[in-house]
């Protein structure tokens, strides 16, 4: 049902892409040639994207915004270098995800001096009760992936970006998109594999 | 398996629409013969919307661009960090340098309170005026003063500053109701007991009335209800007396030793006079501010000569202009009740102590005559106990007083025609406060308890009549009289006894005194300020 949903809201979204690409390149113009306040305009259009991005790539809403924040300012000092050669979203997706990288890194090297007590802060799937979200455990269970793996498949399944959009946001090929969300979908299966049943119902 | 896999791989994009024309025919035709693949698609469709069905997105956050562009605003990161610890960093340089600033200046806090004190210190001190020219000080109050330690501070008489020493010797001065009005010429006494010839009652005279000044400027009052003693005043007192005594033991020697046992007469004459000469030229700044509201110690400088020089303008035009009004005007010396002894006052408690009634203001103060700081020390003079020796001068001009020409008809028993009372004027050294009270035969009769209240009227009517037709002879018969009319009449011997011993004794002294009259009418002369 969500599949279609989603199916639908891109074949929406299409028509108006197209205008929304040429808006972003004349606004881009237009804040090149030294009018500061078109890029409120592009704040207004692109930080729920960006946002949304960076919440369900961390699965984690704390720093959503601090990274967010990051991403813009980025984008604000940058802006008068971009060079028209890719769509601005594309650009402004990779400079996201490359946030994202970044605070995963810092995370992961945190943990490694940290790691007896986050052990225990890490998600736990052993037991499973009634009252359990199942919504909880499936995004647990995606936030055990690994990054490489994780970032493509919830592009792809949350954010309905297409391969050739994750590949070139996450700056690779797109056969090894189609490879990485296979195989977050295999690691996926596995870990749910205890719920399976509940899952079905 | 590797061919399951790469299917597997194929259905996986297939689900995702991502195959082209020729795989997904490929895998369409595929899932078609192959059971497992059909679950397996049907697996990865249902995992596929639990995947985007699993993470809701994320709250709006009405505050982001505000947030953005605040950080933009702060330009770059770098600045946006050191802004982040401007607030700290500012404390702490203040701090710090406050820290700096009173390690070398320790004094700040302590210059800054001073400060505020002076400026409440001014504002108390402002037009103060002295108390004792409104009083009008004759050379009796400073002979008084020296003697009694006690000076009037208005014109009639109605409030004194005391000064004095508590049991733990502790100085203290009270501003109070006089308790009561000394009217007696203790002066013209004194100057009668030694016998003085008329230059040196003007000596004595110009010694005295030399201190008036002085005593003038130490106690100063203005508008503000604040009262100004210069502590020099119990200095000032004991040099008066010194010099008194000295010069009564100089040109009177033989008089004074009647009055003052030789053995605690004063010290060499010489040291005294320095002492005294000292004590005029001692300024004292550090003047007692009694205010309303806190009680501290203050230098001050009372420009005396530009005073009287403006008292001399004013009482000029006031008499020019019109006259009653200086004979009228009288200083009113306000207290404060509202002063209290509260927590506040623990500061100054060490120095001061204060007690308040309704009439009285009463102000210990301590090291006062001892220990002033600044203030120069007396010459080390082992003198003797002035207060003592005042004390018995003071007895004995109260005994002179008994043959004192003014009342040259004391004591005299009159009896008053229809009243039958007899009024006894009596004058001795120990009855100094009722000089002039009647004491009437009723008043002494009730005094013994001879006759019960309730009768008294009737007895008294009998014994009028009684004594109307047998003359002074006193006699009851009444049943109204009870048993203690004996006892009554003995004493009414003996005192008529004694004031037949009296009127000899009146009668002999009468003629001495006549001698001395000369001398009163020196003594009389009223002394200007």
């Amino acid at each position: 049902m969500d599949y279609k949903l989603n199916e639908n809201n891109e074949e929406d979204m299409q028509q108006p892409q197209i205008l929304s690409l040429d808006d972003d390149f004349s606004l881009i113009k237009r804040f090149i040639d030294g009018d500061e306040s078109v890029f409120s305009e592009l704040v207004k259009r692109h930080k729920d994207k960006v946002r949304n991005i960076i919440y369900i790539t961390l699965t984690n809403s704390n720093s959503a915004d601090d990274i967010a924040q990051e991403v813009f300012i980025t984008v604000y000092k940058n802006l008068k270098k971009f060079r028209f050669e890719s769509q601005f979203t594309t650009w402004i997706y990779r400079i996201t995800i490359n946030k994202c990288k970044d605070h995963l890194r810092k995370k992961n090297v945190r943990r490694i001096f940290l790691s007896l007590k986050d052990e225990e802060a890490e998600p736990v799937f052993e037991s499973i009760n009634e009252d359990t979200d199942i919504k909880e455990i499936v995004r647990n269970a995606i936030s055990t992936l690994p990054d490489k793996l994780r970032m493509p498949l919830v592009l792809k399944d949350i954010e309905g970006f297409s391969y050739q959009e994750i590949a070139e946001t996450m700056e690779c090929e797109i056969g090894t998109v189609k490879s990485r969300i296979f195989r977050a979908r295999e690691a996926l299966k596995k870990v749910l594999k205890p719920i399976e049943k509940e899952l079905m119902l | 398996m590797k061919k399951n896999n790469y299917d597997k791989l194929l259905l996986s994009a297939y689900i995702d629409g991502e195959l082209s024309q020729a795989e997904k025919k490929y895998i369409e035709e595929k899932i078609k013969s192959s059971l497992e693949l059909q679950k397996e698609l049907a697996d990865l469709k249902k995992l596929k919307d639990i995947t985007s069905s699993s993470i809701d997105r994320i709250s709006d956050s009405p505050f982001f661009e505000t947030r953005l562009f605040a950080n933009l605003n702060s330009n770059s990161n770098e600045k946006r960090n050191f802004r982040k610890w401007i607030p700290a960093v500012s404390f702490s340089v203040i701090t710090i340098a406050l820290m700096l600033f009173l390690k070398f200046n320790p004094n700040l806090i302590d210059e800054v309170i001073e400060e505020q004190k002076t400026n409440i210190a001014g504002f108390y001190k402002e037009n103060l005026q002295p108390l004792l020219y409104a009083a009008n000080l004759t050379n009796e109050d400073i002979f008084n003063f020296a003697f009694n330690q006690e000076l009037p501070l208005d014109s009639t008489n109605q409030q004194v500053l005391k000064l004095g020493y508590n049991e733990k010797g502790i100085e203290y001065f009270e501003i109070k109701k006089a308790m009561s009005v000394s009217e007696e010429d203790n002066f013209e006494k004194f100057v009668a007991a030694l016998d003085l010839n008329d230059k040196e009652v003007e000596m004595i005279d110009s010694i005295i009335g030399s201190y008036s000044e002085q005593l003038s400027g130490m106690v100063l009052v203005n508008d503000k209800n604040s009262v100004a003693i210069s502590p020099n005043i119990w200095n000032t007192r004991k040099a008066i007396l010194a010099d008194i005594l000295s010069f009564a033991k100089k040109h009177a020697a033989s008089d004074y030793y009647k009055m003052v046992p030789e053995a605690i007469a004063i010290a060499d004459d010489k040291s005294v006079l320095a002492w005294v000469s000292e004590s005029k030229s001692v300024k004292d700044d550090k003047y007692i501010f009694c205010t309303p509201d806190s009680i501290f110690r203050e230098a001050f400088e009372f420009d005396y000569v530009a005073f009287n020089k403006e008292m001399e303008n004013v009482s000029r035009e006031l008499a020019e202009a019109n006259k009653h009004l200086k004979k009228n005007a009288e200083f009113r010396f306000k207290i404060d009740t509202d002063i209290t002894n509260d927590d506040n006052a623990k500061q100054w408690q060490k120095q001061f102590e204060v007690s308040v009634d309704t009439n009285l203001v009463k102000v210990f103060v301590q090291g006062i005559d001892k220990d002033i700081p600044d203030f120069p020390e007396f010459p080390e003079i082992d003198f003797p106990d002035f207060d003592s020796i005042a004390i018995i001068i003071r007895e004995h001009t109260n005994n002179i007083s008994t043959v004192s020409p003014r009342v040259p008809n004391v004591p005299d028993v009159k009896r008053r025609d229809n009243k039958k009372k007899f009024d006894v004027d009596v004058k001795t050294g120990n009855q100094k406060k009722r000089r002039n009270a009647g004491i009437n035969l009723d008043s002494l009769m009730r005094q013994n308890n001879l006759i019960a209240d309730s009768i008294h009227s009737e007895q008294m009517k009998m014994y009028e009549k009684k004594s109307k037709s047998d003359g002074t002879d006193l006699y009851y018969d009444n049943g109204l009289i009870l048993e203690h009319n004996k006892e009554l009449k003995k004493e009414m011997d003996e005192l008529r006894k004694e004031l037949k011993k009296f009127r000899e004794d009146m009668n002999k002294t009468q003629t001495d005194s006549s001698k001395n009259r000369n001398i009163k009418k020196v003594i009389l002369k009223p002394i200007e300020i």
